[in-house]
């Protein structure tokens, strides 16, 4: 019973390899023509969404950014960036004076939390750009792993 | 009788939940595309694989979910599907389990694109209970299969 199931298991995992194998090669090999172009483009690297910049290009940004930690206090206060402000959806009333204490016009604003596309640095920035009417934030692609493997 | 209307319920509806969780994230019937990239960010979230692992792993499970759900609901290479479905009910369940010690803010994946931040403790919750019926379902294949070895 058990090596018919794991026979028959192997049998679904190499059957799903058939349609795999055909979507991927529609997705991945594509011949380049204005369309594919798109569609090849996120093979090679994870693409940014709306809003995201990679961590190579806030450095060469220089000393213009304003970094903003989105993850919780108790992660900021264990570790962050240098010259980070906390600001998150959790003490936004609390922190937004900080924030913009420490902000000016020519920075730029770049928001990084846990996960690679983490949802609370897209929060600020929504709120960073909707309620405060500033232009230049970014989310980072990575958020905090990338910015400890700069 | 019961019994049999009861695994029969459970076989067809869990198959058709892989089924669906297997399309979602084949096709984005929200922008008429594929769902692919998205699947791939949202595997990527759990920072367990590199860029190039999720984006195989987007492509191939898939069309696993989606043969595994309905090798149950057809009843055909019935028990392998239900040792795979336990397989990756199991391995998804230690990655929201790991996403969670970790602290990460992230969306599950499970149905495709999604923005919700997943609730951990209810995610992994009804991942435990698909276990538990995915596992029910194995014994009575077992007990039928002894039954019937028994009888020749």
């Amino acid at each position: 019973m058990i090596a018919r199931g794991l026979r028959e298991a192997a049998l679904l995992a190499a059957l799903a390899l058939v349609p795999a194998l055909v979507s991927g090669a529609v997705q991945l090999q594509w011949k380049p023509s204005k369309t594919a172009a798109t569609r090849m483009e996120w093979r090679k690297e994870e693409p940014l969404q709306e809003g995201e910049v990679r961590m190579a290009t806030v450095q060469m940004w220089g000393d213009k950014v304003l970094w903003v930690d989105a993850r919780s206090r108790q992660k900021y206060e264990a570790e962050h960036a240098p010259d980070a402000v906390l600001l998150n959806e959790d003490v936004w009333e609390t922190q937004v004076a900080e924030f913009l204490n420490e902000w000016e016009p020519e920075y730029a604003v770049v928001i990084y939390c846990d996960g690679a596309t983490c949802d609370a640095s897209h929060a600020v920035r929504k709120r960073l750009t909707e309620e405060l009417q500033i232009t230049n934030v970014y989310v980072l692609k990575g958020g905090w792993a990338a910015w400890q493997g700069r | 009788m019961a019994g049999q209307i009861v695994a029969t319920l459970l076989r067809v509806g869990i198959g058709g939940l892989f089924i669906f969780a297997g399309v979602v994230k084949i096709w984005d019937f929200d922008t008429g595309g594929s769902a692919t990239q998205a699947f791939a960010l949202e595997i990527q979230n759990y920072q367990l694989t590199t860029w190039t692992a999720s984006i195989v792993a987007a492509i191939y499970l898939p069309w696993l979910e989606v043969l595994a759900g309905l090798a149950l609901v057809f009843r055909r290479l019935y028990t392998g599907a239900l040792v795979m479905l336990l397989a990756l009910d199991a391995v998804f369940i230690a990655a929201l389990s790991s996403a969670w010690a970790r602290g990460l803010d992230i969306s599950c994946g499970c149905f495709g694109r999604s923005d919700i931040q997943v609730n951990y403790p209810e995610k992994i919750g009804q991942n435990v209970l698909l276990l538990a019926l995915l596992g029910l379902l194995l014994w009575l294949e077992c007990r039928k299969s002894r039954h019937a070895s028994r009888l020749d």
